[in-house]
Order: structure tokens, then C-alpha cells, then sequence
């Protein structure tokens, strides 16, 4: 039951100007029951479609995602219930003015009780460290602090599952350290893509992506080792724009 | 994104009596303050109304700067309105309309530094109540209350930075370079608020 199944899954989406609709992510079947998952490629290679379709922010075209026994096409109200997703850049996700006003939002379908939910949002804060920072203004707070909130506000409904979608992209070392510890202190079965490759190894499997194909699938020094070796590759095209001449 | 701390929502704490004063009265002042704006046809009327809720204002204790900063925010318009309204309808007429607008400016103000935004949040879903009936979802009512106070300091932040970007190029007379841009950040800021709220279930309708 707890585990995430993609079951010959697909992704395509129309282009404009062209009848050949793009793949972004070709046939592929997994079962994820590990705590920590990476997921980690190039740019555009499909991680983020990946992430997405765990909590039905992307539809599959063909095939079904399944979480934790809810499909995310049929149950994707409870599916987002369940799947707490952290994107890559916090201020896109905050959307309340303060911290505190952005968990106690995220507690509003849960606790009616306004009381009890100004309780609830300040023992999540406290929780991560954060109460210090409740009542300052999300543009007044490091980028490591918003990231921090944002996984706040995301934890404080209690997902089972933890989406984070290059999370430490926008961090600094000290930040990175910061959400990493966080991370690995989780109960919640977490699956990340990232470029942090020191990330990527705390994890108990990583996927690789490439061009939207899943080119390994097992223990994180290898994937690891596997993606050095993708990125060791020449790029197709290399040379024809070398802007040094 | 550059830093941009004022928030038409910024709870001032406190304890005068404005912030005791029960939610729906304030919302029926502002209410009131909005219909008065439609009614009044005499600018010193209008002016005084002004000058009762600048003292109510002061009254809050948020301070002489934070009410400046709340009509400065509008006072670029106000001068366009003015000066339009001065020139077709004479200067009676553009004050009156000018310090009518500023009435609704300064007492949505004196509710928004009063209210915490989650009880003013929790008054919007009581008030949208009775449209339960109709299929409407109250939590949705709050919910687009609660995107509009954030986007406004976005956008205003989104400006600041398509400027000085502009600068940087030397194209701060160019409306194109300050214009377009700003719009497709705050389409694509949109779109990613969308992704947001859809991730974390928030605007999905009750569960039954």
C-alpha cells in the first residue's frame, strides 16, 4: 500500500504550430517503496513531469500513478491530501504575507477553530525553528528561511509523502546543510529531483532522466556515477556554437 | 525579487480600541465608506469624512508613516483622476472625487492594521456564507482575497526589478522594456501561484 506505482505511463503535450504532440516523458512503469527517492538528470529532462504526476499536477497520457493506493486521476483530492509538493523557488509558493498566516492557511480545511489553528501553526513553526520568524515578512526572510517555511506550511497537514522539486536549487551551502538535516529527519516518504549530487546520495534509490527516458533506476553511488557519465558525454551539437572563436 | 514589505494586510498588534471593535462593524465602515463615496456630492463633506478616518487611523496606533505609505501607494493615480476630473468637471467635483477615493483608501487601511489577516479571512468566509446555497465555496471567497494582498507587493516587487534591469540596459524610457516584461513575470507568477494552491488542495472544493 505504501508505495508509489506508475503503471506504463506517459506523458505528451500538444505544441503549438505542430500536429506531432511532444513526449515528455516516454513509457515507463516503476514501484517506489523506499523513504528517500532521487530523481536527478539534466534540465528539461523530465524530472520535474516526473514529480508532477505524484501529486495529478500533470495527467499521465497513458497509464495510471497511484499513491499510497489513490489513484491521482480519480482520487486527486485526496491524493493532494496526501502528497505535500515543495517547489523549487519558495516565493512562488508563499502565499500569504508571514509565515505564520501562511501555515494557519494551510491548516484552514483542517482546523475551523481559529484558536486552535493559531495553536497548530505555532508548534509547526517551532517545530522547524521558525517561530522567531513567524510575524516577519516572507520577502524580509533568507532564502533558506523562506525554503524552510515553505516545507512548514506544506508539513503542517501531515502529508505521507513529501514532493520536492530541485529544493536547494536556489540555496547556499549553509542553507543546503540546513534542508538537508530537515529532510533526513522526516517521517514522510520523500521523492526529490535535485542537482545537489551530495543530496542525491543520502537517497535509498535514484532515477536518472534523460530526454525523458528513465536510463537507471537503483542505489545512489551508482546513479550517481551513471549521471557523471551522461553529463561526461559530448552534447549533441557540440562545437557548432562556440562562442570562444 | 527585491524585498517589498508593504502589504496592504499589515497587521499593526495592538489592543486600542479599533482593534477591539468587532469585525463586522469595521466591515460595515468600510462598507458604509464605499456606498458614502456614490452619495456625497459636497467635497467639504467628503473632507471631513477624510479627517475622521485619518483620526480613526491614528487611533490604531500604526503610526502617521504607514497611513502616508497607504495613500502614496494610490496617489500617482489619484493625481492622473484628479487632474482629468479638474479639467472636464472643475475643481469642486475632482475633489470631492479624489477625497472619496482616499475615504475607502484610508478605511480599508484601518480594518487591514486592526484585523489579523486569518480573522479577516474567517469574516470574508461568514460573509460568503449565504452564497453556499448557490454551489459558491466560502473557503474559495478567502482564498482569492488572500492571492490578491500577495500579488500586489509581488507585481510592485516584479516593477522594481524590470526597471532596474532596464536601467542596467539603458532603456528606462522605453515603456516596451518596462511593460512587457512585467506582464509575462506576473502571468508566469500566476500560473505558478495556480500550480501552488493546486499542490497543497487549497480552492478544491469541501469535501462532502
Amino acid at each position: 500500500m505504501n508505495s508509489i506505482s506508475f503503471s506504463r505511463v506517459s506523458v505528451r503535450v500538444a505544441v503549438d504550430g505542430s500536429d506531432t504532440p511532444k513526449t515528455l516523458l516516454h513509457h515507463f512503469s516503476l514501484d517506489l517503496t523506499e523513504r528517500r527517492i532521487g530523481v536527478i538528470g539534466a534540465n528539461g529532462s523530465g524530472k520535474s513531469t516526473l514529480l508532477r504526476l505524484v501529486n495529478g499536477l500533470v495527467e499521465p497520457s497513458e497509464g495510471t500513478v497511484v499513491v499510497h493506493g489513490d489513484d491521482t486521476l480519480a482520487d486527486v483530492r485526496r491524493v493532494r491530501g496526501n502528497v505535500g509538493f515543495v517547489f523549487t523557488d519558495p516565493l512562488s509558493q508563499l502565499v500569504m504575507p508571514t509565515g505564520r498566516e501562511d501555515v494557519e492557511l494551510s491548516l484552514r480545511r483542517s482546523i475551523k477553530n481559529s484558536k486552535e489553528r493559531a495553536a497548530r501553526a505555532e508548534a509547526v513553526l517551532n517545530r522547524f525553528g521558525l517561530l522567531h520568524l513567524a510575524d516577519q515578512s516572507i520577502y524580509e526572510l533568507s532564502g533558506g528561511e523562506r525554503q524552510l517555511l515553505a516545507l512548514a506550511a506544506v508539513l503542517a497537514v501531515d502529508p505521507t509523502v513529501l514532493v520536492l522539486d530541485e529544493p536547494s536549487t536556489l540555496l547556499d551551502l549553509r542553507n543546503r546543510e540546513l534542508l538537508r538535516r530537515t529532510v533526513a529527519g522526516l517521517d514522510q516518504q520523500v521523492i526529490m529531483s535535485t542537482h545537489d549530487l551530495d543530496l542525491a546520495l543520502d537517497m535509498d534509490r535514484v532515477l536518472v532522466v534523460e530526454a525523458g527516458r528513465i536510463v537507471f533506476d537503483g542505489g545512489a553511488a551508482e546513479g550517481v556515477a551513471r549521471y557523471r557519465e551522461l553529463c561526461a558525454a559530448p552534447l549533441p551539437g557540440a562545437g557548432v556554437g562556440d562562442v570562444s572563436r | 525579487m527585491k524585498g517589498h514589505g508593504f502589504l496592504i494586510a499589515n497587521y499593526v498588534r495592538g489592543h486600542s480600541i479599533i482593534h477591539r471593535t468587532p469585525l463586522w462593524l469595521k466591515f460595515l465602515v468600510v462598507a458604509a465608506c464605499g456606498a458614502a463615496s456614490f452619495l456625497i456630492v459636497d467635497w467639504a463633506v467628503s473632507l471631513v469624512i477624510f479627517a475622521v478616518m485619518c483620526g480613526l487611523f491614528m487611533l490604531t496606533g500604526a503610526g502617521f508613516g504607514r497611513l502616508l505609505r497607504a495613500i502614496w501607494l494610490v496617489a500617482p493615480i489619484l493625481l492622473v483622476i484628479g487632474l482629468f476630473q479638474w479639467w472636464q468637471l472643475g475643481g469642486p467635483t475632482a475633489a470631492r472625487i479624489v477625497l472619496n477615493v482616499l475615504v475607502c483608501v484610508v478605511a480599508a487601511s484601518v480594518l487591514t492594521a486592526t484585523t489579523p489577516v486569518q480573522d479577516l479571512l474567517d469574516g470574508v468566509v461568514a460573509l460568503a456564507k449565504p452564497f453556499r446555497s448557490f454551489g459558491a465555496d466560502p473557503e474559495r471567497f478567502a482564498l482569492t482575497i488572500a492571492v490578491m494582498l500577495r500579488s500586489i507587493p509581488f507585481i510592485a516587487g516584479a516593477f522594481s526589478d524590470v526597471r532596474d534591469s532596464a536601467r542596467a540596459r539603458g532603456l528606462e524610457r522605453n515603456p516596451r522594456a518596462l511593460v512587457l516584461p512585467v506582464f509575462i513575470t506576473t502571468v508566469a507568477y500566476a500560473r505558478q501561484t495556480g500550480d501552488a494552491l493546486a499542490a497543497r488542495g487549497l480552492g478544491e472544493p469541501e469535501r462532502d
